[in-house]
């Protein structure tokens, strides 16, 4: 079986499907986050006003607005068609699905950026989806009050969870592909110290959707360069 | 009124969970697509077996970290409204933010004495705000594959590596970001990082299943581990 056969089912029918069904069911999404508001609204009759909503939302997106557009376009390789569509539905972006989709396609060794990457990745964040729903039901069932009950010791260890695992899933990646991931510490050290001393203050806002774009952007451009050359020499040498 | 009667309301329960459940559905719907098309393209049943087991241990452990990132929101702003809003599209500082800001511009302060109308306002608020990237992405996530493809030159080849080196980039940011706080967070990402790395270079000559499989959740409960005691 040639290879291209294998992978029609892929490009004609899934990919095409999962755009229909994305577009369909976050295009819905966008009107069902609305329900709470109207139900406080119409169904209890408090009715805030407009200008205050507004002013609200002016602040809110004043500090967000920027990342609507850089978070989906930078997460994008990483998440997939599938997985962008479900990530940006169920948020929780990237404490949860970036290192559900590298962790996914590492343990079932596919290749990122590839149909079976792709596919595995949409697999990973389904799951990882469901999982988080179930877990957040049991706190909300469990209510605030024996939430609160918890130990400061042990929501400090697991707030340290994230962290870690953003420390593991780096050194996977720098391990697996060292001159990128040098790249990668050097621009985000970088860009990071020039923050700190305050030389990004000429960036209108906060200057966080900078530094994204940096690490992420930066590193594809020259990680692309010394990888592709890489991959000539490996051919020359064959 | 007591708003928390409002926010702990049957109606609120149900449009909140009306929210959950479409969550469920497109992910249920989206798993069963991805399931049947893996056996076409040649995934094999094992491949996907760990990529579901993986994908819980990487979901159970940050999962937590919400929950108890949530007691705050819902001290404030009840239990349906957390419920939903930390299912769908939000994420723990996003929320306080937006709750906060809309708490205030509806003329209180978040927390358990507002009026019914600050807690309305937050709720609309934390709505609006969170629009943004999910339109962007119904509208144009099958342009940014279009976009790839450009970065790739064309050429297909060079797709694993732009999504290779994407992945690099986002993790060196996430990583480093922590690490740049100087506290408690920057001992985990920095114990994460040294405990994978080890693992992973040595297991490069050993080739060991079970240090492929579980050098992740090793990393990451250790670099927790070492982050409280240090």
């Amino acid at each position: 079986m040639n290879n291209k056969n294998d992978m029609s089912a892929y490009h004609n029918k899934y990919i095409p499907s999962i755009i229909k069904w994305g577009r369909a069911t976050n295009l819905i999404g966008v009107l069902i986050a609305f329900l709470p508001g109207l139900v406080c609204t119409a169904v209890y009759g408090l009715k805030p006003q407009v200008a205050a909503v507004i002013g609200g939302f002016i602040l809110v997106a004043s500090s967000e607005a920027v990342f609507w557009i850089v978070e989906p376009i930078s997460y994008f390789p990483t998440l997939g068609i599938p997985g962008t569509y479900m990530s940006f539905l169920s948020g929780n972006i990237s404490n949860l699905r970036l290192p559900v989709s590298l962790a996914s396609q590492t343990a079932a060794e596919v290749e990122p950026g590839t149909e079976k990457g792709t596919v595995i990745t949409a697999i990973g964040i389904g799951v990882s989806v469901i999982v988080n729903i179930l877990i957040l039901t049991f706190g909300v069932i469990l209510g605030s009050s024996i939430l609160s009950l918890i130990p400061e010791s042990v929501i400090n260890a697991l707030t340290n969870i994230v962290p870690a695992l953003f420390g593991a899933l780096f050194a996977q990646n720098v391990v697996s592909r060292p001159k990128t991931g040098i790249v990668a510490i050097v621009l985000a050290c970088g860009i990071m110290i020039l923050n700190m001393l305050g030389l990004l203050g000429w960036v209108p806002g906060d200057p966080t959707y900078v530094i994204m774009i940096v690490c992420v952007f930066g590193t594809i451009l020259i990680g692309r360069k010394i990888e592709a050359s890489d991959m000539e020499k490996a051919k020359e040498a064959e | 009124m007591e708003y928390l009667k409002i926010a702990n309301g049957f109606w609120l329960w149900v449009a909140c969970g009306l929210g959950v459940a479409w969550v469920v559905f497109q992910s249920v719907l989206f798993l069963i697509k991805s399931i049947k098309v893996s056996k076409e393209i040649g995934i094999t049943k094992t491949q996907v077996n760990s990529a579901v087991k993986t994908s819980i241990v990487a979901t159970i452990g940050p999962s937590l970290g919400v929950l108890v990132g949530m007691v705050a929101l819902l001290v404030s702003m009840g239990g349906p409204v957390s419920w939903f809003r930390l299912s769908y599209i939000g994420s723990v500082a996003y929320e306080m933010f937006a709750a906060e800001i809309g708490a205030q511009a509806g003329g209180g302060a978040l927390g358990a004495n507002m009026s019914a109308t600050a807690f309305a306002t937050g709720v609309w608020v934390m709505t609006l705000g969170a629009l943004g990237s999910i339109l962007i992405t119904a509208l144009f996530t099958d342009k940014m594959g279009k976009l790839e493809n450009i970065m790739a030159g064309g050429r297909k080849e060079m797709l694993p590596i732009i999504a290779g080196c994407a992945m690099c980039g986002t993790f060196s940011y996430l990583c480093m970001d922590r690490v740049f706080r100087f506290n408690s967070q920057t001992t985990a990402a920095l114990s994460g990082f040294i405990i994978m790395a080890v693992l992973n270079i040595w297991n490069k000559k050993l080739n060991k299943k079970w240090i492929r499989n579980w050098s992740f959740t090793i990393s990451m409960f250790a670099g927790m581990l070492i982050s409280i005691v240090a």
